[in-house]
């Protein structure tokens, strides 16, 4: 079956981002955030209304400028900080609650029962020279959607969103110009709009019992893993017009399989043949308001099972999934009002290879398959400290019972919404409650999913607390 | 295998173009070689600039006011205070503690001339013409009977400023009424000189104090309007 790792995917922004967020209006002055520690910027400079990930005017230009902005870790000349290390941590509490208990069924990844420490991410990065930045991020889960041990899903751990990122700006009386060049190991990572999927809002959505059935486009679901590693360039001209190649490819031995390590091997993380990554977008920022509209795509080449797939085996015939697609988005930034809007519909044709199994698990019966997907979100934040979220996910596309297996006739489409409200006490702390409704999976609405169960048995919601330090 | 060489070479230039220094254009804060001039262009401008002209010190966002003709003695009077954490009003938390705690006073000195020798641009946020009128009698008449002199006495007849008493001339609304709410209440602090959020601004305080709420909005929409 098609799968988009909701898990996979979920970690890293949610890490990321807390990584980056900063703050502690009442603690120490030091206990913040690695980007924080340096810039010495509260959270809510640089994401809107303090909410991770969502990115700023600010947050993009510190992003693109390479992590460089604030004070110096001068690592090569040992004059480092010491007051203001470049570490950080992130730690996520939860309970979920399901509507219908029954194991592998309508339950999610983490028990019901549970109201536990179920992530801990470690932030490191920042500043490395006057061009060159890192942001490095490694996350433990309690319970991972791709490992099981007897019927319980069990704890990973493993590298998360890492980048390095070297970048100059040009500043003229009529110009303002950013060029750079990364390698991180996710394709979407390099974004900065918040429209794409490692840098969506749905973070914290994770552990959802329907979520990781949900079909997403190869370029924003499959690749979620952290399995590959890309190099790209990028240019920024006028905080106006946006570029950027890139084209990614998963390593399995040598010097930057570190940057995949601990997420390579289980089942859904695909063996990629180089594939290229494109990203354009058009940015405008007028008075609190900013809005930017784009086009994102990528051309996978998987591999498919070999017959098992083996992450070391290069000789299996390979998919090919062809990624297109538009997205915009919408922020209105002025204290004590923070508002923001996301849209995306990204469209997907494959070439299948029939008889075997792909790289997502799924065999499929069709030689060709479309799917588009959409994704939508609103945000209001008041005072940073207040907020409420409410974000929609579909999907459309060609019948293939080979790879979606849930309703009867194969229908990959799919309807889930998610609202959310939470509260910020200190900029580094947020305690949420959020719920998931699904109203359309496999095609259907009604009872008529495996098992005699419809997509509001699936229905979700979640108590949780996040802590940055 | 070319594949992984590619890679590496890439990385490894990365590394070796990133370890040479580039006092020109480098956005650290803590480094004393780094001139003001590449400071206001690598990292006030971020905020403090346009888009292709970024460099001007007009802001796009209101959040962040406009510094382009600012008078350079109270621009450096201000990120004395930021480095100084003793103004401490919400923004200049959020933002302006950190990025100015490690600054020197020779870059602060070459900041604040920077952004007094940009030209001001007329601000692209339209005023209400009904907020600009009464403003604009506020500003040159004052309320005297609430002890408010004429704003243009000290800032100017056309809000230019003076040395240490701001330009205010095309500043965002949106930042005047927040300063001006900021004096307000430091009004009802003066038992507790160490909560003033602008202890610089004491001139300010029964001036704000004097001024209803829709007072404040007035004379700041007509600031703002000002050319």
């Amino acid at each position: 079956m098609k799968q988009s790792n909701l898990l996979g995917k979920g970690r890293g922004p949610l890490l990321a981002l807390l990584g980056m967020a900063s703050l502690a209006a009442s603690m120490d002055a030091s206990a913040i955030p690695v980007f924080a520690r340096q810039t010495g910027f509260k959270c809510v400079a640089c994401h809107v209304g303090g909410e991770y990930p969502q990115l700023t005017s600010l947050g993009r230009m510190f992003k693109l400028t390479g992590y460089t902005m604030g004070d110096a870790n001068d690592i090569f000349n040992l004059t480092t900080n010491v007051d203001r290390p470049p570490v950080a941590v992130m730690l996520q509490t939860a309970r979920q609650f399901y509507t219908n208990t029954t194991p592998a069924a309508g339950n999610g990844t983490a028990p019901s029962s549970s109201f536990d420490l179920q992530v801990v991410s470690l932030f490191a990065g920042g500043h490395i020279t006057d061009n060159l930045g890192a942001f490095v991020q490694w996350t433990w889960n309690k319970y991972d959607g791709n490992i099981t041990s007897g019927s319980q899903y069990t704890q990973s751990s493993g590298i998360d969103n890492t980048e390095l990122r070297w970048a100059d700006r040009i500043v003229t009386p009529t110009k303002d110009i950013i060029y750079g060049v990364y390698t991180n190991n996710r394709s979407t990572m390099s974004d900065v709009w918040n429209t794409t999927e490692n840098w969506t809002s749905d973070w914290i959505g994770y552990f959802n019992a329907g979520g990781a059935q949900a079909p997403g486009t190869f370029m924003m679901g499959a690749t979620a893993q952290h399995a590959e590693v890309g190099v790209g360039a990028y240019g920024f001209l006028n905080k106006t017009w946006y570029g950027e190649l890139g084209v990614y490819k998963s390593i399995t031995h040598g010097p930057l399989s570190f940057m995949t390590g601990g997420a390579t091997g289980s089942t859904g993380v695909p063996l990629l043949d180089p594939s290229p990554y494109l990203r354009l977008a058009y940015n405008k920022e007028w008075g609190p308001n900013s809005f930017e509209v784009g086009l994102h795509g990528m051309t996978s080449y998987a591999h498919n099972y070999n017959p098992v797939l083996n992450y070391s085996d290069w000789s299996g015939s390979v998919s090919t999934y062809r990624d297109l697609g538009v997205d915009a988005q919408y922020q209105y930034v002025l204290d004590p009002h923070y508002f923001s809007a996301h849209f995306r519909l990204t469209h997907e044709a494959m070439n299948n290879v029939l008889g075997v199994t792909n790289a997502g698990g799924g065999t499929p019966t069709n030689p060709t398959d479309t799917l588009n997907e959409t994704w939508a979100d609103v945000t209001y934040i008041y005072r940073a400290k207040y907020g409420a979220m409410l974000f929609y996910h579909g999907a459309t596309g060609s019948s293939d019972t080979g790879l979606y297996g849930m309703g009867p006739t194969g229908s990959p489409n799919w309807q889930s919404w998610m609202p959310s409200v939470f509260w910020a006490p200190y900029q580094n702390v947020r305690l949420g409650y959020m719920y998931t409704f699904y109203t359309q999976m496999g095609g259907v609405s009604g009872n008529q999913l495996t098992g005699g169960l419809g997509p509001h048995d699936f229905n979700t919601s979640m108590l949780y607390a996040t802590i940055v330090y | 295998m070319k594949r992984y060489q590619a890679l590496l070479t890439l990385t490894a230039l990365s590394v070796t173009l990133g370890a040479c220094s580039n006092l020109e254009r480098s956005r650290d804060l803590s480094n004393p070689q780094v001139s003001g001039n590449t400071l206001a262009q690598q990292v006030c401008s971020t905020c403090h600039g346009g888009t292709h002209m970024s460099a001007n010190g007009n802001s796009i966002n209101p959040t962040y006011p406009n510094l382009a003709g600012q008078q350079a003695e109270y621009l450096q009077t201000e990120l004395q205070e930021f480095h100084d954490q003793t103004r401490k009003d919400k923004m200049a938390k959020d933002y302006m503690w950190g990025l100015s705690s490690r600054l020197t006073t020779e870059q602060m000195k070459s900041i604040a001339e920077y952004y007094a020798h940009q030209k001001p641009l007329p601000n692209p946020n339209q005023s209400n013409p009904a907020l600009v009128a009464a403003g604009q009698k506020l500003f040159a008449e004052g309320v005297s009977d609430k002890g408010v002199p004429a704003c243009a006495s000290c800032h100017g007849a056309n809000a230019e400023g003076n040395g240490p008493i701001p330009r205010l001339a095309g500043q965002h609304a949106n930042y005047l009424y927040k300063q001006l709410m900021i004096f307000n209440s430091d009004a009802g602090r003066e038992n507790h000189p160490e909560a003033l959020e602008r202890p610089h601004g004491a001139a300010m305080e029964n001036i704000s104090h004097g001024l209803d709420d829709l007072q404040k909005h007035q004379v700041a929409a007509y600031l703002q309007s000002l050319r």
